[in-house]
């Protein structure tokens, strides 16, 4: 049975409230974004810590982006012909994601007026810089590939599938390598950094899928069938052991260095700070949980529960990004070994806590809430959505 | 639904839309560093610590304020148009003081940070614009229109030696130095070992001093000095030779100017 792509009709009151909700929490967060660079010193930035979450945005929406275009792209790439009902949506909403990303950036940056600098100015040795070009490339490829399955150009499809995964694992590679090459930090550090952002991207960008597909099947009134997504959730699963190994791994590798052990005290056994919550929760309600959500045989095999997993996943991921990026700047760098310092004039040798504040939570919600409205938009401007997603369907 | 010819008009000029930019700005990259080997000069600091400790404890004791500004920071805000702000978190300083205190000893000395104007400079490296660069005599300097603000230089920077302007730089001072371009708010400041300076000396044949080694030398106990380090005669050179010498964070292979001696 050949599968049948619909654009939904997008006139229920239900379907009306949902787009105006979302727009209402992007243009909060657009408000917030211009409080932010008008007035000034509202976000809990500092000289010591000056990225926060804003710029834990950009890895974050650029691995839920790159974790749906793989996805998308297992039917191309792999054969894997059963979950052709999910890739139009996965790759929308991996373009919408990268829109995301890019606008984190945009609004992460002090200037946005010298934005363009990013395109017209390369610098080679500089990973960001290569990443400016990634970014928008890829999200060229995206639309391309998007294109290509809506003209039903089947062997165009699959070529552009392997380019999409390639480039899905190039850009988020580059993206890890942006914090794991920064070698004055000694927190920041480390070659399994891009490795683990790119399964972090497909564990985050799987999580919310099935959610995102439970959701929106359910609302338009469709048929979702529990084994096809036990499929997804599965390879979820088996990537969540793997991001625990290389989190694992990291850590006891850190913990070894006999000069990092206050550092790494104050990170994982220091409750009074959110570094210690991003991580634990991140092990606990971020990753065991949902892979015993999977693993039980119960909820396993319910939509829900899976969804819920995936939802947490994907929220805990956030704290994987807080995690991987504020320490390092929280922490105070050893300018001369053997001696401890204090700057008279400013905050170096201390401490320098970082709380986001709800400006900058405002516009990292904002941008979630746009890529959300630019799906509902989507269902019912492009024909994304299957008209039902059972095995009868995808056995051909 | 887009028809085929639209759709391959679209994906062309996409395509070309993200490689072309990358054509354009391949032009200016490797016109500087050829220079960069046969150049006399190679400006660099040496710290007196002993000195500048004695200094630091004097005005300690004189004014009871554990955090006084000594005549180098007070010379280098002013002459830099750099602000001052009530908020720590947030104030610019591109010289400041430091204690450092022994692990295993009580000995305690002042020393001052700024930036290191390194051989290497890793904020150079990762700076996305170019707005970041390295003169041929190695002063790292920062191109405020270029720069985008993106703070990735402030997270690779070893010394913790930029500031953000998170502020417009006005609304902290009192008065303008039109030597110096001013900054705006949103980008990245750091210390230029007052560049201005350097390149006025120059043109005119004397040896340059910042102004934070000036202003220790005719305020203080005299515990900056600054020279080409490529020449042998200059008094840098000199030091140098005859103290044993410290850099913060040499093993990173930075190659930071920025020599401590008597410590």
């Amino acid at each position: 049975m050949e599968i049948e792509f619909k654009k939904i009709n997008g006139d229920s009151p239900g379907y009306i409230l949902t787009v105006i909700v979302l727009a209402i929490i992007t243009i909060l967060g657009l408000y917030a974004y211009i409080l932010d660079h008008t007035i000034g010193g509202l976000s809990g930035l500092s000289n010591r810590v000056p990225w926060g979450i804003v710029n834990a945005g950009i890895p974050y929406f650029i691995g839920l982006s790159a974790g749906s275009l793989i996805v998308s792209a297992l039917v191309g790439v792999f054969n894997i012909k059963k979950y052709k009902v999910f890739s139009r949506m996965a790759a929308f909403l991996a373009a919408a994601w990268i829109i995301a990303a890019i606008l984190s950036i945009a609004i992460d940056i002090g200037k946005l007026y010298h934005f363009a600098n990013a395109v017209k100015y390369f610098n080679p040795t500089s990973i960001f810089s290569w990443n400016a070009f990634l970014y928008s490339s890829y999200f060229v490829i995206c639309c391309i590939y998007l294109l290509a399955q809506f003209e039903e150009m089947e062997r165009f499809t699959r070529f552009m599938a392997g380019l999409a995964v390639f480039w899905a694992v190039l850009v988020h590679s580059g993206t890890g390598a942006i914090y794991g090459y920064i070698y004055a930090r000694e927190l920041y550090h480390s070659a399994i950094t891009p490795p683990m952002f790119i399964v972090c991207a497909i564990t985050s960008g799987l999580g919310l899928l099935i959610a995102t597909m439970y959701i929106t099947f359910k609302v338009t009134k469709r048929d979702l069938d529990v084994n096809l997504v036990r499929g997804l959730a599965k390879i979820f699963l088996g990537l969540n052991f793997i991001l625990a190994y290389f989190l694992i791994d990291e850590a006891l590798e850190k913990g070894y260095i006999p000069g990092l052990h206050d550092a790494l005290n104050f990170v994982f056994f220091n409750p009074s700070e959110s570094i210690f919550w991003s991580f634990w929760l991140l092990l606990i309600l971020g990753i065991a949980i949902p892979c015993l959500i999977v693993v039980i045989p119960k909820t396993g095999h319910d939509l829900r529960w899976l969804s819920i997993g995936g939802v947490l996943h994907a929220a805990l991921v956030f704290a994987e990004r807080f995690y991987l990026i504020v320490p390092g700047q929280v922490y105070p760098a050893e300018y001369l070994p053997g001696y401890e310092l204090e700057s008279l004039h400013t905050l170096e040798g201390y401490i320098v806590s970082y709380t986001p504040t709800l400006i900058e939570w405002a516009q990292v919600i904002g941008l979630f809430a746009m890529v959300y409205l630019i799906f509902v938009i989507g269902l019912k401007v492009f024909a994304i959505l299957p008209e039902k997603a059972t095995e009868e369907v995808v056995e051909e | 639904m887009v028809s085929r010819r639209k759709f391959l008009i679209l994906a062309g000029a996409a395509t070309a839309a993200t490689i072309l930019p990358i054509q354009i700005s391949a032009v200016p990259q490797s016109s500087e560093s050829s220079s960069k080997a046969d150049l006399k000069r190679r400006w660099a600091m040496v710290v007196d610590v002993a000195k500048c400790t004695e200094c630091m404890e004097e005005l300690i004791r004189e004014t009871g304020n554990p955090e006084i500004k000594p005549p180098c920071v007070l010379a280098c805000d002013k002459e830099n148009n750099v602000p001052e702000f009530e908020d720590k978190r947030i104030d610019p300083q591109w010289l400041r003081i430091a204690k450092f205190k022994a692990k295993y000893s009580s000995k305690e000395f002042f020393a001052p940070l700024l930036c290191n104007h390194c051989e290497h400079p890793p904020c150079e490296q990762v700076c996305l614009t170019k707005a970041t660069f390295q003169r041929p005599d190695g002063i790292v300097e920062i191109d405020m229109h270029r720069c985008i603000g993106c703070r990735y230089c402030m997270i690779a920077c070893p010394y913790g030696a930029r500031s953000f302007n998170f502020k417009d730089p006005l609304e902290g001072l009192k008065e303008v130095n039109p030597k110096v371009p001013m900054r705006c708010e949103g980008v990245v400041e750091k210390c230029t070992f007052c560049v201005h300076r350097v390149d006025e000396a120059v043109a005119k044949g004397v040896n340059p001093e910042p102004a934070c080694v000036e202003a220790c030398r005719l305020f203080g106990k005299g515990a900056l000095m600054f020279g080409n380090i490529k020449d042998p005669e200059s008094e840098v050179s000199k030091v140098l030779q005859e103290h044993a010498y410290v850099q913060l964070r040499a093993e990173l292979g930075t190659g930071p100017h920025v020599f401590y001696i008597n410590l």
